[in-house]
C-alpha cells in the first residue's frame, strides 16, 4: 500500500513536537489504509532525531548533508520534490509552521499535487483524503475535497492531533542527497534571538496575559497589579504587542513565545489559534472575556464571561484576601 | 527598484463580536453586515514597499484579485505611494484554491518588470498562507515566507529576517528578483488620507478578466482547482470551560477560591 | 503692518497665503490672552500665541512636525478670550492636516480614522452592531426607528461612543426612556447612521470630514423631522455649526430638549436623589455653544439634589481633555491630567456626584476619579443617567 510521508521539523538541535504529532496522525491514517508511515528527515549529523522518528514511523528516510544543517526552503523544496517523485508516497504531511509554510506551497506547485494548508482533521475515504481546516480566524470550518491524484500534500496545524506513544521501531535508511549543487538564490546567515527583557516568559510559572480587550496602554497597570498579586509575569497576545502595550519578548503565540506556565490567565484575549498554540503547554488556563463565543473558552479550564474592567479589579482584591 | 505588491480585500472579522454567518449555498458567507478592509498582512507589505521605494526609487504596481469593491483597498494603497494597479476580476475565478489563485495572479505579473514581489504572509479570511510561496515557484523566483525585516544589501541582494516560532529571527540572504511574504508588525503602516485616496482615484486601475489572463475556463475557479472548499460548517464547540456564574464580585471570589485550592495563589 | 504683508506675500507660496487667510492670522495682535488662558499649558509646551505668530512667518511644514500641536483639546478657551474674535486653536487643526495628508499620524489616530471610513465609527466596530444597544431597555419594548419620509418631531443622532462603549450605552438607553416617558414623537436613524465628523475634523482629516458632511447631509435630508437631537455636545456642535447651512432644521443637545420637556411638564422628575452634585460644563456645550443653563435647570429639578458650582465654571470651565481628538492621542506629559485636577476640585467641595452632559467628559472624569481613588466618596454620572435613576 501507499506511503504517508511526514517531513520532520527540527531547528537548532531540537526535533520539534509537531513532527511527533504528524507521525501520530499519519499512523492513524495508515492504519485505515493499510499504508506505512515514512518520516523524511533532512539534516546534518542529526542521527539522534532519526532514531526518535523511527519510534513513530515504519521507516525513516534520512538525508545527512551539511547543506541541511540549517533550514533553507530553497534547498528543501527541490530535495523533497525529488524524493517524493522517486518514492511516490500517497500523502505528504508538512507542519503548518514557519518552516512548513516556506516549503509546502512551492512543493505543491513543483509536484502539481492537490494541496491545502493548516488542516485540523483528516480522513481517508478509500484512498482519497478529505480534510477540515478553519476560515475567518477559526470562526467557521471548511471541508476540503481533493481531486484524484497520485500524491496529495497538506500542512497540518500544530497541536491539532496530540502526539501519541512511541510504538514503532522503523528502519532508518540513509539516502543520498537528491539535491545537486546549491540552494537556489537564498543563503542562511544566522539566527538572531529576540531581545530578552528582564523576564523570560517561557520560564514563567504563572502568566497574566493580556489582549486587545484591555483596549488601551493605560490599562496595562491594572493588569500588572493583578499579576503582582498572583506572583505572575505579564505577557500578551500579538495584538497587545503590536499595539506597543508590551515589549516584543512578552508575546505569546505562534509568532511569539510558547509558554508552559502552571497558570495562564488570559484577560481580554479572544483566543485566535495563533495565540492558543503558544499556550498548549499551560496547566490551568483561565479566560476572562466579555464575548461568550470567544474561542479562548474552548481552551480554557475556567472562564468568566464579563467585562474585564469589572472582573480584574474585583479579582485582584479577592486574591489579596485569600492569600 | 520596481516592486509588485499583491493585495487582497477581506471582510473585517477581527472584532471578536463579529459573527461569520454561512450563507445558503454553504460555500460562502453572508457579507451584508460586514465591512471590507485591506488584508492586515498585505497592509504591512504595502508599507514596506513604499518605504523601499522612498529609499531606493522605482515604481510600485499593485496586483489584486477581487471584485470592483476591492478598488477601495487599491486606492488606499495607491494613496500611500503605489503607482499603478492591476485588478483581476472575473466571476469564473470564484472558488479557486490557493494554487489556482497563484496561477491567476501570475498572469498579471507576466508582463511586468520587477525586482521584488511582496505580499502579506497570510490572508485573514481564508488563512491559507500559501499564495505568495506558490507564486514564487511559478515565477521561478527565490522566496522567503514570514519576513519581518528587509534590507537591500549591495546589488541585487537582500538581507531578510524570517520570524520563527519563539520570536527567533532566521536571517537569510536572498538574490533579487525574489518574492517575500511579509509578516505583520514589520513596520507601522501609514495613514492614507481621504484626500490622498481621492487623488489616487486618478491613477489607473487596469482590470483583467479571464480572457485577458489567457487562461481557459477549465484552468480557473473550481474547475481548475484540485483542493476546493466544498462546505462550510460551524465548528463544534470543544470541551468548554467551566464558566463561573454571577456578577464580577461573585465570579472573582469563585476564581480566587479555585486558584487557592490548586495552590496557584 | 502693510509692508510686512507685502513681504509675506512675496515670500509665500499660494498655499501658505491661503493658510494665513483661512485662519485670519493677520488679524492677530499677539496680545497673548490665548496662551494666558490655555488650560493645557500646565502639561504641554503648547504656546498658541507663538504658533499663530510662527505660522505668519513661514515653515508651516516644520511647525506641523511639532508634537505639541496634538496637545490642544480644542476647548475653545482661547477663542473666547481673543479680543479680535479669532479662533486661534484652529491654526493647530490646519497644521495637523498637513501631517494627516502625509500619513504621519499615530497608529491610534490612523485606526480611528480608518474605522470611520470603513465602519462609520471610530471604535473599530462593525456597522451591523451599531444598534445592538437598543436591546433590554427598562420599560421600553422597542426603540422607534424613523422611516425616511415619515414625519417625526425629534430625529435622534446617537454618538458613536454611545452606540458601542458599554460605559456610555446607558446614556442612549436612558434617553430612550426619557423620550418614551415624555411621549415625544421621536425616531432613531439606525444602522445607516455614521460618525458626525467632529473628531475627524479636529484630528486634521479635512477630506474625510467633507465626505462625512456630504453623506450625513444626504442621510438627514431623507428624513422628515422638526429637530435633530444629539447625545454628545461634539456631534451637536458639529451638526449645528460646521455643516454650514446644510442642515436646515434646528439642532439641539439632549439637555435642551429635556429642559423643555420638564418645563412643559411633559417630564416630571418624580423620584429622589440624595447628595451634592456639581455640574461640569462640557466645552462643546458651554464654551462653544453657550448652553449653560439647561443642564443646571434639569439638575435643579431633580428632588433631593443640592447643586454646587465649581469655582471654574461656565465660560471658565476647566476642560477634561476628552475633545479635540484627544481620545486617540495620548499626551506625553507626566503632569497631572486636567480631569484629575477637576476631580480633586470636586472632592474638595464635598461633591458626591460630578454630573456631566457629554460622553467624553464622562469617560475622562470617571477615569480620573479612579486614578485618584475617589470611588468611595463620589461618582461621575451623565445627567441622562441621573434622570434614569428617578424615572
Amino acid at each position: 500500500m501507499h506511503d504517508i510521508f511526514v517531513l520532520a521539523e527540527h531547528r537548532q538541535g531540537e526535533l520539534r513536537e509537531v513532527t511527533l504529532e504528524m507521525m501520530t496522525l499519519a499512523g492513524q491514517l495508515a492504519e485505515q489504509s493499510g499504508g506505512k508511515v515514512t518520516a523524511v528527515l533532512l539534516g546534518s549529523g542529526v542521527d539522534e532525531f532519526a532514531q526518535k522518528c523511527a519510534q513513530y514511523a515504519d521507516r525513516v528516510l534520512y538525508v545527512d548533508d551539511p547543506i541541511f544543517e540549517n533550514f533553507n526552503a530553497m534547498a528543501y523544496v527541490p530535495a523533497l520534490a525529488q524524493l517524493i517523485e522517486e518514492q511516490k508516497p500517497h500523502l505528504v504531511l508538512i507542519a503548518h509552521t514557519t518552516q512548513g509554510v516556506d516549503v509546502a506551497p512551492a512543493l505543491a506547485v513543483e509536484l502539481d499535487a492537490p494541496f491545502t494548508t493548516e488542516i485540523i482533521e483528516m480522513s481517508l475515504e478509500g484512498e482519497k483524503p478529505a480534510a477540515t481546516r478553519q476560515y475567518y480566524g477559526g470562526k467557521i470550518n471548511g471541508r476540503i475535497e481533493f481531486k484524484d491524484s497520485d500524491v496529495y500534500l497538506v500542512t497540518v496545524r500544530e497541536a491539532a492531533v496530540p502526539a501519541g506513544e512511541a510504538t514503532k521501531s522503523g528502519e532508518v535508511q540513509k539516502v543520498e542527497n537528491p539535491l545537486k549543487g546549491e540552494a537556489g538564490g537564498r543563503r542562511f546567515l544566522e539566527y538572531v534571538e529576540a531581545a530578552v527583557g528582564e523576564v523570560d516568559i517561557t520560564q514563567s510559572e504563572k502568566l497574566v496575559s493580556v489582549g486587545r480587550g484591555i483596549k488601551e496602554e493605560k490599562n496595562v497597570p491594572l493588569m500588572e497589579e493583578l499579576a503582582k498579586v498572583l506572583g505572575a509575569d505579564l505577557s500578551g497576545s500579538r495584538a497587545a504587542v503590536d499595539a506597543g502595550w508590551l515589549p516584543t519578548d512578552r508575546q505569546v503565540g505562534i509568532s511569539g513565545k510558547t509558554v508552559k506556565p502552571k497558570l495562564y490567565l488570559a484577560v481580554g484575549i479572544s483566543g485566535a489559534f495563533q495565540h492558543v498554540t503558544g499556550i498548549k503547554g499551560a496547566d490551568v488556563v483561565v479566560a476572562i472575556n466579555k464575548d461568550p463565543n470567544a474561542p479562548i473558552f474552548q481552551y480554557a479550564d475556567y472562564g468568566i464571561v464579563d467585562d474585564l474592567f469589572k472582573v480584574v479589579p474585583a479579582l485582584t482584591e479577592k486574591l489579596k484576601e485569600v492569600k | 527598484m520596481n516592486i509588485v505588491v499583491l493585495v487582497k480585500q477581506v471582510p473585517d472579522t477581527s472584532d471578536p463580536e463579529t459573527e461569520v454567518i454561512i450563507d445558503s449555498t454553504g460555500r460562502g458567507i453572508d457579507e451584508s453586515k460586514l465591512s471590507f478592509v485591506i488584508n492586515d498582512a498585505d497592509n504591512y507589505a504595502v508599507e514596506e514597499a513604499v518605504r523601499l521605494k522612498e529609499k531606493h526609487g522605482g515604481e510600485i504596481t499593485l496586483v489584486c484579485l477581487g471584485r470592483e469593491s476591492a478598488n477601495q483597498v487599491i486606492r488606499m494603497a495607491l494613496a500611500k505611494g503605489a503607482d499603478s494597479a492591476i485588478r483581476l476580476d472575473d466571476e469564473k475565478f470564484s472558488y479557486s484554491d490557493p494554487i489556482t489563485t497563484a496561477k491567476i495572479l501570475k498572469t498579471a505579473l507576466d508582463g511586468l518588470d520587477y525586482d521584488l514581489v511582496l505580499t502579506g504572509c497570510m490572508a485573514s479570511d481564508d488563512g491559507y498562507t500559501a499564495i505568495g510561496v506558490a507564486l514564487a515557484k511559478m515565477l521561478g523566483l527565490p522566496h522567503a515566507a514570514m519576513v519581518k525585516s528587509v534590507e537591500v544589501i549591495g546589488d541585487n541582494k537582500m538581507k531578510i529576517g524570517r520570524e520563527l516560532e519563539g520570536g527567533l529571527m532566521e536571517m537569510n540572504e536572498v538574490d533579487m528578483p525574489c518574492l517575500l511574504t511579509i509578516q505583520t508588525g514589520i513596520n507601522e503602516p501609514r495613514y492614507a488620507s481621504f484626500k490622498g485616496i481621492r487623488e489616487a482615484s486618478r491613477k489607473e486601475i487596469k482590470v483583467m478578466d479571464l480572457a485577458a489572463t489567457g487562461l481557459s475556463e477549465e484552468e480557473v475557479g473550481e474547475a481548475g482547482s484540485k483542493a476546493v472548499m466544498a462546505q462550510y460548517s460551524v465548528p463544534e464547540v470543544g470541551e468548554l470551560a467551566e464558566i463561573l456564574e454571577g456578577d464580577a464580585s461573585e465570579t472573582s471570589a469563585k476564581l480566587a477560591e479555585i486558584l487557592k485550592e490548586k495552590g496557584l495563589v | 503692518m502693510y509692508v510686512e504683508t507685502q513681504k509675506l506675500e512675496q515670500k509665500m507660496t499660494p498655499e501658505e497665503v491661503s493658510f494665513v487667510e483661512k485662519y485670519d492670522l493677520l488679524g492677530c495682535i499677539q496680545c497673548g490672552k490665548c496662551t494666558g488662558g490655555c488650560p493645557v499649558t500646565t502639561r504641554s509646551d503648547l504656546n498658541i500665541r507663538r504658533f499663530v505668530y510662527d505660522c505668519l512667518q513661514d515653515h508651516l511644514e516644520e511647525l506641523s512636525k511639532k508634537p505639541e500641536i496634538w496637545d490642544c483639546t480644542t476647548c475653545n478657551t482661547c477663542a473666547i478670550r481673543c479680543p479680535k474674535g479669532l479662533d486661534p486653536f484652529e491654526v493647530l487643526l490646519g497644521l495637523r492636516s498637513f501631517e494627516v495628508e502625509e500619513g504621519n499620524v499615530q497608529p491610534t489616530v490612523r485606526d480611528a480614522l480608518e474605522s470611520i471610513f470603513n465602519n462609520g465609527n471610530p471604535w473599530g466596530k462593525p456597522r451591523a452592531k451599531r444598534c445592538d444597544w437598543m436591546q433590554d431597555i427598562e420599560g421600553v419594548e422597542k426603540v422607534k426607528i424613523a422611516n425616511p419620509g415619515e414625519k417625526v418631531d425629534v430625529l435622534v443622532h446617537i454618538c458613536c461612543t454611545a452606540c458601542y462603549d458599554p460605559r456610555i450605552i446607558p446614556l442612549a438607553k436612558n434617553l430612550v426612556r426619557v423620550l418614551e416617558k415624555a411621549g415625544v414623537d421621536y425616531g432613531f436613524i439606525g444602522e445607516a447612521e455614521s460618525d458626525c465628523g467632529s473628531e475627524v475634523r479636529r484630528l486634521g482629516e479635512e477630506g474625510l470630514f467633507e465626505m462625512l458632511v456630504e453623506d450625513n447631509t444626504e442621510l438627514f435630508g431623507s428624513y422628515d423631522f422638526d429637530r435633530l437631537v444629539c447625545i454628545s455636545p461634539h456631534c451637536y456642535n458639529t451638526f449645528k455649526n460646521e455643516y454650514s447651512d446644510l442642515i436646515t432644521k434646528p439642532v439641539m443637545h439632549y439637555s435642551q430638549l429635556v429642559a423643555e420637556l420638564i418645563e412643559d411638564k411633559k417630564l416630571v422628575p418624580s423620584g429622589e436623589l440624595e447628595g451634592k452634585v456639581v455640574y461640569h460644563d462640557p466645552c462643546y456645550l458651554g464654551k462653544k455653544n453657550n448652553v449653560f443653563d439647561e443642564p443646571r435647570y434639569i439638575l435643579g429639578q431633580i428632588p433631593g439634589l443640592e447643586l454646587l458650582e465649581f469655582r471654574r465654571s461656565r465660560e471658565r470651565s476647566l476642560c477634561c481633555e476628552g475633545g479635540g481628538g484627544k481620545m486617540w492621542v495620548e499626551s506625553e506629559s507626566k503632569q497631572e491630567r486636567l480631569a484629575e485636577v477637576r476631580m480633586s476640585d470636586a472632592k474638595q467641595m464635598g461633591a458626591n456626584i460630578v454630573a456631566v452632559a457629554c460622553p467624553f467628559c464622562l469617560l475622562t472624569l470617571e477615569d480620573a476619579m479612579k486614578v485618584k481613588g475617589f470611588e468611595e466618596e463620589m461618582r461621575v454620572a451623565d445627567i441622562l443617567e441621573l434622570l434614569g435613576e428617578i424615572l
